[in-house]
């Protein structure tokens, strides 16, 4: 078991982890995804203390390998890393980057490291090739090679960084198989993945990063399909998100048009969908909310998923209850009610901004 | 948003280009208000124009108004997407569009 314990890794000008608490079940296979820049593999890095953290502990069965007189060798022993530039030894063959540590470190005889060698090419698909240099091999071999050769140290934890991020894609499928493989073997192991289906797939678990930490941890079904968190709803959705801050009477409606207009150019929205965004924005913003102005701040939201193929504009305000289906500005809202393909109002007394108004608007040629 | 008046005796054109919404129909509110005194044909020219809402429509309904009094007015080359709004408001049911 790891435990995680106000885990904090910070550099000079970020800090990628803030704090990071977590137990890591013997058995767990775990993804851990999210977007650029979250911290994810610094985060596997900082569990096998290839990065040193800045703060707070890691247990490993209890014991504090953070602790400074701790003998890092012993736990990275039982954890093996692969990376996506697989890191195999250029002048070595393929069976003796297996060999090296077994024999090195857990002082293995050459004939017993060779034997396990050749058992993990043979389950790897990679026998035949043990006499081959890594630079004879392709992408999808080196990254089954160090798979193979993380597996000849027999961690009960394998860590991967992106172990396929670095691979032509037509490699992607054959590394992807070893490490299903691996996945039902029953060891302990953590994957920094961009591929969902294939996270999905594979593990019990999920993490999802951001805002320095795990932002929300759940197993498949409830992180890919139920997401409880907003941050973790817009990544699996893929939304791309704009929001716009309506605060008062003298706000810059032309330049907020504009930057709906390059926010549908970036995500290649159609032209006939961006008409009925500028509308929907148009129609609440300046026309039947606008006597709310001045004394609630307007949040507008526009969702775009590329997947369904449609746009949600969320637009939030505080005060009374208002439903502007009931407000005077019939016209304004009869063209909204006539552009979009679904309107609803709700109302939260509990909330700040509790009035809510969600448009949606499905993409049409 | 651009406009262009043509007058010819009695009958007006007013071309719009650009986007007549709720920061520019103010603009087309006073030029209108201001040029169909003696006009009994009055058209609307939304060939160059790329976006009406509900502010457009309101100014283009009161000139309706006025113009039904004494002569007529017509709206004419609306692009698909702005000929859209005139039917689902159910505008072109009582503005002429060409």
């Amino acid at each position: 078991m790891i435990e995680l314990k106000h885990l904090r890794k910070q550099y000079e000008n970020a800090t990628p982890l803030k704090d990071v608490n977590a137990v890591i079940n013997d058995g767990d296979v775990i993804s851990v995804i999210g977007p650029s820049g979250t911290g994810k593999s610094t985060l596997i890095r900082c569990i096998n203390m290839l990065e040193r953290p800045t703060g707070g502990q890691i247990l490993l069965d209890g014991v504090d390998i953070t602790a400074p007189k701790y003998d890092l060798t012993l736990a990275r022993r039982r954890m093996g890393m692969v990376f996506q530039s697989f890191n195999l030894f250029g002048h070595l063959t393929v069976i003796e980057n297996l060999m090296l540590a077994p024999m090195d470190i857990l002082k293995k005889s050459k004939q017993e490291a060779y034997d396990t060698g050749m058992a993990l090419l043979r389950r790897v698909g990679l026998a035949g090739r043990e006499f081959q240099y890594p630079e004879q091999l392709s992408g999808g071999q080196k990254q089954r090679v160090a798979i193979a050769r993380t597996l000849a140290m027999d961690p009960d934890v394998v860590l991967l960084d992106e172990p396929t991020s670095a691979l032509d894609p037509t490699m992607v499928g054959e590394v992807q198989a070893v490490i299903r493989d691996l996945a039902q073997s029953g060891k302990t192991m953590m994957i920094v993945t961009h591929e969902m289906n294939f996270a999905r797939a594979i593990c019990n678990r999920v993490f999802y990063m951001d805002e320095g930490g795990i932002y929300e941890d759940g197993t498949p079904e409830q992180i890919f399909d139920h997401p409880k968190k907003e941050l973790t709803r817009r990544f699996i959705k893929k939304l791309k998100v704009l929001e716009l801050n309506v605060e008062s009477r003298d706000y810059d409606f032309i330049g907020a048009g504009a930057e709906i207009d390059r926010y549908c150019m970036q995500n290649d929205i159609p032209p006939r969908t961006k008409y009925r965004i500028r509308l929907a924005f148009e129609e609440l913003g300046q026309q039947m909310l606008l006597p709310l102005l001045g004394k609630t701040p307007i949040h507008v939201t526009l969702e775009y998923a590329p997947t369904e193929e449609q746009v949600t504009v969320t637009v939030a305000y505080g005060g009374e209850r208002f439903d502007p289906a009931e407000g005077d500005n019939e016209l304004s809202y009869m063209v909204l009610k006539r552009a979009v393909d679904d309107l609803a109002f709700s109302f939260d007394p509990e909330r700040e901004a509790g009035n809510v108004v969600r448009v949606l608007i499905r993409e049409k040629a | 948003m651009k406009i262009e008046k043509n007058l010819n005796e009695k009958n007006l054109v007013v071309a719009l280009e650009g986007r007549l919404d709720t920061t520019t129909a103010p603009q087309l509110e006073e030029e209108l208000k201001n040029s169909l005194a003696g006009v009994t044909d009055l058209i609307i020219d939304l060939s160059k124009l790329e976006y009406i809402s509900s502010a457009g429509l309101r100014v283009l309904l009161s000139a309706f108004k006025t113009m039904r009094n004494k002569g007529k007015m017509k709206v004419t080359n609306a692009n698909e997407l702005v000929k859209e709004v005139f039917e689902v408001t159910g505008f072109s049911d009582f503005l002429p569009i060409e």
